[in-house]
């Protein structure tokens, strides 16, 4: 059982027709949901150590300005963005996905990133600026991969057809955005209340 | 428990002892006496470079009040030539500023003449004298007994417009006898004249500037509206000096993009920008303030240069590469700082900046720190890295965040063939392209070092591996047979 676990998303990334299916309609969704929380908590990982250790030539991070809990919210809030929006608009568009079967998928295609990049942060500490192009295709490599198991997982998950999946994923995008154009809206409005109350109590204070 | 209850107050004892040690110094500390940016650009501290000496006026040379003094310059041999304009007249004095001499006019057809209102000044390495008389619309060429040698005025050519005012405001001149003039009001670059003064062709315009917003207004009126508004034109240049190779360092007036130009003989910019900010004076400022307008330029030996922002009056000091030297000056009432400063020119190693609002020059005396620096850059250039070195690590023990100085120390290192402490170096000095040459060294050596062992290693694995598998199948064998 538990070879399993660390068998199937590795089986996933090379088979995700068959295993996104897998995912969806044969396995425990439970412990799927925990692989994936710990697939996210890796991938948060490596973009710890990535900003900390890669080598110095791939390395354009501040060392002082390092913050590990804003590197994990790097990776964690586009995820449960990309979830939410994508939930949001697949209800209106007859997707058969539920909430938590678009994050395990979406969490689950993530997995190239870590298998990937991983590695190349040890390895790129022995590089030289030729070769850093290998750094940047692999990179590159990582990101199309996830994408591409992205649009399959999404394609399973809902029950799309592939032209749809595509426009679903686009406007997901746009999704995206208009919330995070949102909740800037909502956390400077805050913002602005808030400091509107206080200036209230100093000047109360201050005159009484 | 009694274990756990001792070792906090030890802990807390120990606590209170670093706060006494520590808060009491971080009151006490000064303002830093000056400033560099770091490769992050962040504002780091630095000792001062340059000490301002003396501050010298008209009086003290023996030449009355200066008015309004405009520009300076100092020969090879270390003759001052102060341009004062106010007074109309130029005022020759030694390196000591004792003076020797007062040119207030000239002989021009058997009359008297004297200046307009003059803005520029450039005396030549046998001390001619030429003077950008911009009252009068005209230059003033001056053998050095200040007899009249030539005038040229306003140039006639298809490439000037009808309306065209010829105001001549600075002037440089290079070793062939041409002359380069920045004239008011034109933006097509510095004009250029012939040996005998006659005009030949503008070189070095500056690129216009698109603001988007108004471009898209322009797009949307109408013709007649455009034609009412202000044109897109490049902006002015603010000053210009020539170095010993006859190249030509400029600034500019904007308020964006590259505001320091090294023209070469076609009026291509070729400065090397290789520094961690492209040179131009203050990369931080605060945002009522506005970026660093710069009004001067000066360079010496070396390719070192230093420019002049009028906003803050601070002197910036570059080397070839673009790295950022020193910084020093400022605006202000105490001594080494100034009114409004106008012009800067080397004398020596030492620096004098001239006060348009005070009518005084300020005397710049380098430091240690200063010497060590200037002279560390100059062993650079000539190629003489080991003494670089040596000067850079003295420079780095008086101030540890000048960057530029660990790629000194780097290169040097490199050539000795040092490449692991090189890469360390570079890797200080944020030098990617440099640390990946020492590495690439280093690495090579160390592989070359190791290989031998790793392939002997794997060899001797490969063979033990087969050697075990090989057992392991005759016993299996042996024992299928026996199970059969």
């Amino acid at each position: 059982m538990s070879k399993e676990l660390f068998r199937f998303p590795l089986y996933l990334t090379v088979h995700p027709y068959k295993a996104f299916w897998e995912l969806k309609y044969d396995r425990n969704q439970r412990a799927s949901l925990w692989t994936a929380i710990v697939i996210l908590a890796l991938l948060s990982l490596t973009s710890i150590l990535q900003s900390q250790y890669s080598g110095f030539l791939v390395n354009f991070n501040k060392p002082e300005e390092l913050n590990s809990f804003m590197e994990i919210v790097y990776v964690v809030v586009p995820v449960l963005f990309f979830s939410i929006a994508n939930w949001s608009l697949t209800t209106l568009m007859d997707g058969e996905g539920k909430f938590v079967e678009i994050f395990i998928s979406t969490c689950f295609a993530l997995l190239p990133l870590i298998l990937i990049n991983l590695p190349w942060i040890w390895l790129s500490n022995y590089l030289t600026f030729e070769e850093t192009a290998f750094y940047y295709f692999s990179n590159s490599v990582a990101a199309l991969w996830t994408l591409y198991l992205l649009f399959v997982g999404n394609m399973t998950v809902h029950q799309f057809t592939p032209s749809k999946t595509v426009l679903t994923l686009l406007l997901t995008v746009v999704a995206m955005g208009f919330m995070a154009f949102l909740c800037l809206l909502f956390f400077s409005l805050v913002q602005q209340i808030a400091g509107f109350v206080i200036t209230i109590y100093r000047e109360l204070t201050l005159r009484g | 428990m009694m274990c756990k209850r001792i070792i906090e107050r030890l802990l807390s004892i120990i606590l209170i002892l670093v706060m006494c040690m520590v808060l009491p110094v971080s009151h006490v500390q000064a303002a830093p006496p000056s400033y560099q940016y770091s490769y992050w650009g962040d504002t780091v501290a630095a000792p001062a470079a340059y000490m301002a000496t003396r501050i010298i006026d008209g009086v003290m040379m023996g030449a009355g009040a200066l008015q309004e003094p405009a520009d300076i310059h100092v020969t090879d041999d270390q003759e001052i030539y102060i341009l004062d304009s106010g007074n109309q007249r130029v005022i020759i004095t030694n390196h000591r500023f004792e003076l020797i001499r007062i040119i207030d006019g000239f002989v021009n057809e058997g009359r008297m003449d004297s200046f307009n209102n003059p803005q520029g000044i450039f005396v030549t390495a046998d001390k001619q004298l030429y003077i950008a008389d911009t009252g009068n619309q005209r230059i003033v060429h001056l053998a050095s007994d200040g007899t009249l040698l030539n005038i040229v005025r306003s140039p006639e050519s298809e490439m000037l417009l009808s309306t065209f005012v010829f105001q001549p405001a600075r002037i440089v001149v290079d070793r062939a006898g041409r002359m380069y003039v920045m004239t008011l009001g034109v933006f097509d670059g510095f004009m250029e004249f012939n040996v005998d003064g006659t005009f030949t062709t503008f070189i070095g315009a500056n690129r216009v500037y698109v603001d988007p917003i108004e471009y898209l207004w322009k797009l949307l009126s109408t013709r007649e509206q455009r034609s009412r508004m202000v044109q897109f034109t490049p902006t002015e240049f603010t000053n210009l000096d020539i170095d010993a190779e006859g190249f030509i360092y400029a600034t500019n007036g904007d308020q964006w993009g590259d505001n320091v130009k090294k023209l070469n003989a076609q009026g291509t910019d070729i400065l090397r920008r290789n520094g961690y900010f492209s040179p131009g004076g203050d990369i931080r400022y605060a945002y009522i303030d506005g970026p660093p307008r710069l009004i001067d330029i000066d360079v010496a030996d070396s390719e070192i240069y230093s420019v002049l922002d009028a906003k803050k009056g601070r002197i910036f000091t570059y080397n070839g590469d673009g790295y950022l030297l020193y910084v020093f000056g400022g605006i202000g009432n105490r001594i080494g700082e100034f009114h409004t400063p106008v012009a800067i020119e080397r004398l020596g190693d030492h620096f004098l900046v001239l006060d348009k609002g005070y009518g005084e020059i300020t005397l710049f005396e380098a430091t240690e720190y200063g010497r060590v620096i200037n002279e560390a850059v100059r062993s650079y250039y000539q190629g003489d890295e080991e003494r670089a070195s040596r000067l850079f690590e003295q420079a780095v023990n008086m101030n540890a965040n000048l960057e530029y100085a660990y790629d000194g120390i780097g290169k040097s290192l490199l050539r000795q063939g040092e490449y692991q402490e090189a890469a360390e170096y570079f890797k200080r000095s944020m030098d990617r392209k440099n640390y990946s040459k020492a590495y690439q060294l280093y690495r090579k050596e160390t592989l070359r070092e190791v290989f031998p062992t790793i392939m002997t290693g794997g060899v001797i694995l490969l063979a033990v591996f087969i050697a075990v598998r090989r057992v392991l199948k005759s016993r299996g064998r042996k024992r299928v047979v026996t199970f059969e």
